[in-house]
């Protein structure tokens, strides 16, 4: 574990165990204090508490002057009030200048720097903790983080103290509360063989008195001190709590010597205070002969004689030690949930709760056992009491009875209480193991996640073979509650961090711009890969609305999205451009709701994607000129014909009339249906000449609606004297009334030609006779088809696929180009085309192409394609 | 010289327009013109001509077709052919051989000097 995830278990447990072990704030503050100095080294520091009247009031402090606490008492850099308070740290008194009037009395002190940290319990601020130095400091986060973990202590001991004193006393834990008949004034005279013994076992000069008060019969531990501190007198109940075997072995005993060295002072202070006359009270732990530790609640009263002197002491010690470990429990759980909810190492939180529960329950050592993510293997979480070299006996080892109990109960999430290690076949493996470090029998529950999973094991490792008592139970199934709490968030916040990671790699991966707007449309935040890629720095929009960014009629089509967005809650599209100076620049927006309230758009520069479609449509159509091209180049005969036929009846009817009007009489009724007919004709030559210059005018695409039954018709008056001349009779069934398509006229009339060239050459080798061309339309819901069947030779077997392909042809003449044009034009017209062979013989193309109708606003409008 | 020597023409064109304006033109020159807008009409109503005018391009049998068939039934009817372009090509490389032809359009010289042609020829020709 790193250095200061240690000194941060140090401070934790500390303050832990200093909240435990007593319950008056003096001495928390006092621990407080210690627990700086001790971990942080820091000498100078004080506690302040808000009093009722909201004044800030010293309630402890180390090493500062009376004149500098009476001069800044009362200050504050919150009130009662303050909610979020946050620690103000002052590196450099000189430069705060909250400070300023107080700078005088300051610099007496020799202080240069300090620090303020607000105790906060219920969100409120009740005061603060002070840290005080000597020369100007640069605060580290740890120093920071382990100060606030003292304070949080110190603020959950206050309150603690507020919520016992609010508490009604018929619900007060059953705490010492001195005999009302046991607490002077004492009339006694002392007996100058104070140490006689005596058959019942008390000293003669106490009897008389002693026995008024019952003290033999009397349930707490009761002594009689004499004036040097040395015990006169124990009673049975108090032989027996101190697991004495007789009296004889504590008489003439220094009754400080029972205590630990460090609260000696405290017992001396007391019969300070109790020869004064007055009653002293402290609170303390200490072992007992056998060794178990007991807390005690302790009063020490005087014994006066006649005279009024104080001439011995009335000691009455109630153990309280179930009361104690109740409120050491409580503390060091309070510790381990704040680690938890504070995000600390999984590992040291596992540690502080072993700890907390070893606090509970002597010569008992603690074990959790983590499952890992598979499911099958076993980490060791935390064992700070059993050598290493056991824990990692576990380390890594597949769950299953054969490592130990902890793996069965991790098998079937039950527990499982081994009162005798030497003997259970679950042991077999590590029952060796386990005997080299004493360790007898072992309790182990599973540790569940907040939905029953198996998350692993809390085990208590004891040193003799026995079963665990309710008390013990009750702790191991607390533990691995806790425990399964920091599993669970430990787990949970892993999770969330890796989905944050994974978050961040995407937005490091996608060349994307990102946005987010509040739904009134203002920026909220960005993000891109590349801050160039912005057209507008980031102050330049940031915290403005869009309208007032984007060009107008761009901010109207994002608001339009927007409340789009906002309505459906289905991501909205859009494709823009941009023309920047040198160049338009062409992007694709994807606007999704977020967070319910905000919009996030996801802005793509698709140029490169665009400017390759318009070289792709570009392409396209030059192809499908040099198709049309090719097409009349082909025909040319019979275009020829289609010219010549008009021009030579012109011809034959203007030379009729020049014959005519040398007749005489003059038939002018003729002469005008002659005339009527040159004019005929010729207008029939113009439509010809007029549909070539269409086809072969190289034009970009035009879509607008168009009646694809009128589009064959001009198609077929073109190619009508070809069809004859191949001798392909052709039949049309054209539906009447079908609804308008969106398309290129010119284009589309290429398709159908395309279909008839293709169906006509399928035919060529087959006997007139047999021929037949079929062109029909049909319309449904979603689209027109036009389909073009014939009785020719089919399409090879496996060339299906491949017909469409370019420079796929079975013909001697063409490029194999008119299937693949067809079909990209009418892919543009976002239709489909295909092929098939027909059940008797022949092939069948059909293309389909959508309705007009399908358009958003429902209006077609001509789209460049 | 048409005026003064007036003939028995049929005309077999598919084209209506085409069809009336010959007529209409051989007509005007004097002669007699009956038209038919296929190879089979003229053949089932087809009586004996001076002179058959037919387009080489028709639905059904065309020019050629019909020559032929006339010639395998005996037929010697002179006979000129119009056509709009180069018209179907021919099985026999010779198959214009003996026949007049005149493209479209044609001016009424070109076409009475093919009529003259095929007439003067008559069964000499093929």
């Amino acid at each position: 574990m790193p250095a200061a995830a240690n000194r941060q278990l140090a401070v934790r447990l500390a303050v832990g165990r200093a909240l435990g072990r007593t319950r008056d704030l003096d001495d928390v503050y006092s621990a407080a204090l210690d627990t700086l100095a001790e971990c942080l080294d820091i000498s100078r520091a004080s506690v302040l508490l808000f009093d009722p009247d909201g004044v800030m009031r010293f309630k402890a402090w180390r090493n500062l002057s009376s004149e500098y606490r009476a001069a800044v008492q009362g200050h504050s850099p919150w009130t009662p009030e303050s909610v979020d308070a946050e620690p103000l740290l002052v590196p450099d008194v000189t430069r705060e200048p909250s400070l300023d009037a107080y700078l005088p009395v300051i610099a007496r002190e020799n202080i240069a720097a300090m620090a303020f940290i607000p105790l906060v319990s219920l969100g409120r601020v009740i005061g603060k903790f002070m840290l005080y130095y000597a020369a100007p400091h640069l605060f580290d986060d740890e120093e920071v983080q382990l100060v606030g973990i003292i304070a949080a202590a110190i603020a959950f001991a206050v309150e603690r103290g507020r919520a016992q004193e609010s508490r009604p006393r018929s619900d007060a834990t059953p705490g010492y509360e001195p005999n009302a008949s046991a607490i002077g004034p004492w009339e006694w005279a002392a007996s100058s063989d104070a140490l006689a013994e005596r058959s019942d076992g008390l000293p003669s000069g106490t009897l008389r008195q002693v026995r008024q008060c019952d003290i033999e019969t009397d349930r707490d531990c009761l002594k009689i001190v004499d004036l040097d501190g040395r015990l006169l007198y124990v009673n049975p109940a108090g032989v027996a709590q101190l697991d004495a075997e007789d009296s004889r072995a504590l008489l003439g005993r220094r009754w400080v010597d029972f205590w630990d060295d460090k609260d000696q002072e405290v017992v001396e202070a007391a019969m300070a205070r109790a020869r004064t006359g007055a009653i002293a009270r402290f609170q303390r732990p200490a072992r007992t002969f056998a060794g178990a530790m007991k807390w005690w609640d302790v009063a020490v009263m005087p014994i006066v004689d006649s005279a009024g002197d104080v001439v011995q002491f009335k000691a009455v010690s109630r153990d309280v030690s179930a009361q104690w470990r109740a409120e050491v429990f409580q503390a060091g759980q309070h510790q381990v949930l704040e680690m938890i909810a504070t995000g600390a190492p999984l590992a040291e939180v596992l540690t502080l709760l072993a700890h907390v529960i070893e606090d509970q329950c002597e010569r008992l050592v603690c074990q959790s056992l983590l499952l890992d993510v598979d499911g099958t293997h076993v980490r060791v979480g935390a064992a700070p009491s059993l050598p290493e070299e056991f824990a990692r006996r576990f380390d890594g080892q597949a769950v299953g009875p054969r490592i130990g109990s902890c793996g069965t109960v991790m098998q079937t999430g039950r527990s499982v209480i081994v009162t005798d290690i030497g003997s259970d076949p679950q042991w077999t493996v590590l029952r060796d193991a386990a005997a080299s470090i004493g360790r007898r029998a072992c309790w182990s529950n599973p540790i569940l996640s907040s939905k029953k999973k198996v998350l692993g094991s809390f085990t208590m490792f004891c040193d003799t073979s026995r079963g665990p008592t309710c008390e013990e139970l009750r702790l191991i199934e607390t533990a691995a509650d806790l425990a399964g709490a920091a599993v669970d968030h430990h787990r949970s916040q892993e999770a969330l961090r890796q989905s944050e990671e994974r978050n961040h790699a995407i937005l490091r991966a996608i060349p994307d711009l990102m946005f987010v707007f509040s739904d009134e449309g203002v920026y909220l935040d960005f993000h891109a890969k590349d801050p160039s890629d912005l057209f507008v720095p980031p102050e330049g929009f940031l915290g403005k609305k869009m309208r007032d960014v984007m060009p107008p009629p761009l901010a109207g089509i994002f608001s339009q999205a927007f409340e789009r967005a906002l309505a459906s809650n289905e991501p909205e599209r859009l494709e823009y451009s941009l023309d920047l100076p040198h160049e338009r620049r062409f992007f694709e927006a994807c606007i999704v709701r977020c967070d319910s309230d905000k919009l996030l758009s996801i802005v793509r520069d698709i140029s490169d994607r665009k400017y390759a479609e318009l070289d792709a449509a570009a392409q396209r159509q030059e192809l499908a000129h040099l198709n049309r091209v090719l097409i009349l180049a082909e025909q040319s005969g019979a275009l020829a014909h289609e010219l010549s036929q008009p021009l030579a009846a012109i011809l034959a009817n203007a030379q009729a009339a020049r014959h005519m009007l040398d007749r005489d009489p003059l038939d002018l009724v003729e002469l005008r249906e002659t005339l009527d007919d040159v004019i005929k004709s010729d207008k029939r030559a113009g439509m010809v000449i007029h549909r070539l210059r269409e086809l072969l005018k190289k034009s970009s695409a035009v879509l607008q609606p168009l009646d694809l039954n009128e589009v064959t018709r001009e198609v077929l008056e073109l190619t009508h004297s070809d069809l004859l001349l191949r001798r392909m009779p052709i039949t049309t069934e054209l539906s009447l009334g079908i609804p308008l398509v969106l398309g290129d006229r010119v284009q589309l009339q290429q398709v159908i030609l395309n279909l008839l060239i293709n169906a006509c050459d399928a035919m060529s080798t087959v006997d007139p006779s047999e021929r037949e061309l079929r062109l029909t339309t049909v319309a449904d819901d979603e689209c027109v088809q036009i389909a073009v069947s014939d009785r020719g030779v089919g399409i090879p077997d496996g060339a299906l696929d491949s017909v469409f392909d370019p420079f796929v042809t079975h013909r001697a003449e063409g490029l194999g180009l008119g299937l693949a044009i067809s079909r990209s034009i009418v892919v543009a017209h976002h239709g489909r085309i295909q092929a098939e062979n027909n059940a008797d013989r022949g092939a069948t193309f059909r293309c389909f192409l959508p309705l007009a109708t399908g358009t958003a606003d429902g209006v077609p409008s001509a789209t460049r394609l | 010289m048409a005026d003064a020597d007036p003939l028995n023409l049929a005309v077999v064109d598919d084209d209506e327009a085409v069809r009336t304006a010959l007529g209409r033109l051989l007509r005007a020159m004097g002669h007699e013109v009956r038209a038919f807008a296929s190879a089979e009409e003229y053949e089932a109503r087809g009586a004996e001509a001076d002179c058959l005018i037919v387009d080489l391009r028709l639905p059904g049998l065309n020019g050629f077709e019909l020559r032929e068939r006339l010639r395998l039934r005996g037929s010697r009817i002179p006979i000129v052919f119009i056509t709009g372009d180069g018209g179907p090509s021919p099985s026999d490389a010779t198959a214009h051989v003996g026949t007049p032809t005149v493209a479209k359009p044609f001016s009424d010289g070109d076409l009475i000097a093919a009529i003259a042609l095929a007439v003067s020829s008559g069964a000499n020709l093929y």
